[in-house]
């Protein structure tokens, strides 16, 4: 081969290995840009009058007159809308009856489509659900219900051989020359003298409670079931990983007993996450009866097991990395083997044992696998201490997947489902920053 | 120290040190007790339904009239996405590796480290999330446009590089005064050639519908990231255990230093990079959340085999989705028949992971560390 081809491939080698590397960073940045461009969404949009009656009505927040007169203000260009509504009532009953048979389902549905835009109409019953009972919150979904009332869907199966395709109806044809057409161009042109949008930065979206499943509200009981569940994980991790550290680098002989429990962490470092929910199950609930059905303490006891064998092999690297030297000045003047670490490895070996904690308390955070069985339930009110012992608890983790596969309206509360990925994320990427940091100085520290 | 006080702190010392070991040994009766109850629980499977049906058929019917409990697509399920998700990382993953290890000065590697990390940080759940989210609606509107966009910029930096290594080595054996010329000649020609098939590869898969964006492939691709930056950081320990020596010896014979990797560093390093695709591979059978959202969960062996883009179901995604089903009849087959599939994984698991402890030992004996 000419040498130039040698270079240049050798070059090429180099750009494809740069290229894998900016490839890797182009996946973080997709993956995250998402995540926190939509995120945020749930704490800082465009809200309308009806968010602001909500947070009056449920938590007295803002200044009543205020939005007293924000939503007076709101009813009053509403009116027409609502006038228009009965005159075509009235109208529809003096219409034949072959257009009045067609007419009425559209209408129906023309009503319904608007109750969810706007919500209930003046002196109308009160409607069960919490959802029925407010009109669009969000002014970004509010924009989505308005194209809902304008228009209607229609599926088109004219085309062979090309199934369903989806047509957007306008609703202002169907009611053409009766007492609702003004409605539709009154509607579009009005809307934000009906709903008044306006900047809200909602950052209560982290302490409060979710109200109809996640329709309004917050998502504080998850944010304290992840406490709760890292927490309690880490209480059962930290100790055990710690002294099986100490026991593996300054105690244990090399024998084969020894190298077999070696082989034991790194097979359990190995074992599926989903593994040890069912063994959770399995042992914790079934055979154990630590709580008679799932509760925020087995969740964490079976996180726990998961990442033992995180903290065992950080702490072990944190204490091999301390210079010998230390430990044998230690021994040298007379300290004992256990006093020696407990004075002398351990504060050197700390910020390294530190960031392995940190690290692992990021996986307990996020996993969801192991408290599928064990410990997550999809809505709850946020626990109370003495309630982990006993109660299953909603977590982060969980409620994404529960909301953004099992919720009965999953497209309507996009933005929770981000808000909760955004905060789970955060959570876990400033950990683990925090302990790239905490390693960087300890680097440093070393070099001197 | 009187003879009493010196046993009385021997004696102290073994009761401390057999606290040690007592803590410690509780991770061994973990993986033990894991093993033990996860069997105990798979055990009335078989004994109800026996062996043949869960290893030979793909009929799963958990909840008909006579149950039918044949796990073989979901086997093959497994398997399909875990080979997308090899194809995805371990070439990326290999060849970041190299490029950390060997290529990229100290200053960038420490800002290259941390994006590994955070990569291996974000939570299996969000990864799902966009899987399910943001990846599934885009593939399934512009699947085909993404296959042959992906296509070109893969295949065409590729191809350029083979068509001139190509007419480099066939223009060789020629006498002198004309190599050149043929050279550039059959350049010219197998670069249309090469060209010609890019382009007739790209239109044929920008042809392609896919009928819905939770497939094979989003999963393949979603767990290849996730599974990267194990394949890096084992890789990368693997590259670095070989020592300057190696590296000196072959830049001092002439080598450049691609073939300076590919033909010394990394057959020296080959176990250990066996270790860094076995561990890629166990973090992409294991992983249940990307999965279980993502991954369509039809229980059937796509047609053809390799068609990535039919959706599929996994053993972990059946685990964790049936449980909710199955839970109010514990003692039955369908509670049971969860606990095989946890037995297979863990059986699985527990074999790469040796595979992959012998291949680090190796690599670590091999350069004589």
């Amino acid at each position: 081969m000419r040498l130039e081809t040698r270079k240049l491939l050798d070059r090429s080698f180099t750009a494809s290995g740069v290229l894998a590397i900016v490839l890797m960073t182009a996946a973080l940045v997709i993956l995250l840009a998402p995540m926190f461009a939509r995120g945020l969404g749930a704490i800082y949009f465009t809200g309308t009058v009806e968010h602001r009656r909500l947070m009056m009505e449920k938590f007295e927040r803002g200044s009543r007159p205020e939005v007293e007169a924000e939503i007076a203000a709101a009813r009053a260009a509403r009116e027409p809308v609502y006038q228009m509504v009965t005159e075509f009532e009235k109208q529809v009953e003096a219409l034949p009856a072959a257009e009045r048979r067609k007419l009425k389902p559209q209408f129906k549905e023309m009503k319904k489509a608007l109750q969810a835009l706007l919500g209930p109409a003046p002196g109308s019953p009160r409607p069960m659900l919490m959802r029925d009972q407010y009109g669009q919150t969000r002014w970004d979904r509010a924009q989505i219900k308005l194209q809902r009332v304008l228009f209607r869907e229609e599926w088109d199966y004219s085309r062979p051989g090309q199934g369903g395709v989806k047509v957007m109806k306008p609703r202002s044809e169907d009611f053409a020359g009766t007492a609702l057409a003004p409605l539709f161009p009154y509607l579009s042109a009005n809307l934000d003298k009906m709903l008044l949008p306006s900047t809200t930065v909602y950052w209560q979206f982290l302490t409060d409670e979710s109200f109809d499943s996640h329709f309004f509200g917050g998502i504080w009981p998850e944010l304290l079931g992840t406490f709760y569940l890292t927490i309690g994980a880490m209480l059962f991790a930290i100790p055990m990983g710690l002294i099986a550290a100490i026991y593996l680098t300054e105690y244990a002989p090399e024998n084969a007993f020894v190298s077999f429990l070696r082989t034991c962490i790194s097979t359990l470092s190995g074992v599926p996450s989903i593994v040890f929910g069912l063994f959770g199950l399995a042992f914790f609930i079934n055979t154990l009866g630590v709580s008679h059905s799932k509760s925020a303490l087995v969740g964490s006891m079976t996180l726990a097991l998961m990442i033992l064998p995180t903290v065992i092999r950080a702490s072990e690297e944190a204490i091999l990395s301390v210079p010998r030297t230390y430990k044998e000045a230690a021994l040298s003047l007379g300290a004992g083997r256990w006093h020696t670490v407990m004075t002398i490895i351990l504060p050197a070996a700390l910020p390294g044992i530190l960031t392995g904690i940190v690290i692992s308390m990021g996986r307990a955070a996020g996993e969801t696998a192991p408290i599928i069985f064990t410990a997550a339930v999809s809505v709850g009110k946020p626990l109370a201490l003495w309630q982990v012992f006993s109660h299953p608890t909603p977590a982060l983790s969980w409620n994404i997947y529960n909301l953004a596969t099992e919720h009965e309206a999953m497209d309507e509360i996009r933005h929770v489902q981000y808000g909760l990925v955004l905060v789970l994320v955060s959570l876990v990427l400033l950990l683990n920053l925090a302990a790239i940091l905490m390693r960087a100085r300890v680097a440093k520290k070393l070099r001197g | 120290m009187s003879h009493r006080a010196r046993r009385r702190q021997r004696v102290a010392g073994l009761l401390g040190s057999g606290f040690l070991l007592g803590v410690t040994s509780l991770s061994m009766f973990a993986v033990l007790f894991i093993f033990f109850f996860i069997a105990r629980d798979a055990l009335p499977f078989f004994q109800l339904q026996g062996f043949k049906q869960f290893f030979t058929s793909t009929h799963w019917y958990p909840s008909a009239a006579v149950p039918e409990f044949g796990v073989v697509a979901i086997f093959a399920g497994s398997g399909l996405v875990t080979l997308g998700a090899v194809l995805v990382a371990v070439p990326l993953g290999i060849t970041a590796a190299v490029c950390l290890s060997d290529v990229l000065p100290f200053s960038v590697r420490q800002v290259v480290k941390p994006v590994i990390e955070l990569l291996a940080a974000i939570p299996s759940v969000a990864y799902g999330f966009f899987a399910l989210v943001v990846f599934a609606p885009l593939l399934q509107e512009r699947g085909g446009h993404i296959l042959q966009v992906a296509s070109w910029v893969i295949g065409a930096p590729l191809a350029a590089l083979a068509v001139i290594v190509a007419s480099d080595l066939l223009s060789d054996r020629i006498p002198a005064a004309y190599r050149s010329r043929i050279r550039w000649a059959l350049m010219a020609l197998l670069g249309m050639v090469a060209f010609w098939g890019l382009w007739r590869l790209g239109v044929s898969l920008g042809g392609v519908t896919v009928s819905s964006g939770t497939n094979a492939l989003n999963v393949s691709i979603i767990l290849g990231i996730m599974a990267l930056p194990t394949v890096v950081s084992v890789a990368e320990d693997a590259l670095q255990a070989t020592g300057r020596e190696l590296r000196e010896g072959s830049y001092a014979l002439g080598a450049t230093r691609s073939e300076t990797i590919l033909r010394t560093i990394l057959p020296a390093a080959s176990s250990g990079i066996m270790a860094a695709v076995i561990l890629g591979v166990m973090r992409a059978v294991g992983e249940t959340m990307v999965v279980w959202m993502a991954s369509g969960n039809a229980a059937q062996i796509p047609q053809p085999w390799y068609n990535v883009l039919q959706p599929v179901r996994t053993l972990t995604a059946t685990i964790a989705g049936d449980m909710g089903e199955a839970d109010q009849a514990t003692g039955s087959a369908r509670f049971h028949v969860l606990f095989a599939m946890a037995l297979c994984l863990l059986v699985f698991s527990f074999a790469c992971n040796l595979a992959s402890e012998w291949g680090v030992r190796r690599t670590r004996r091999k350069v004589g560390r």
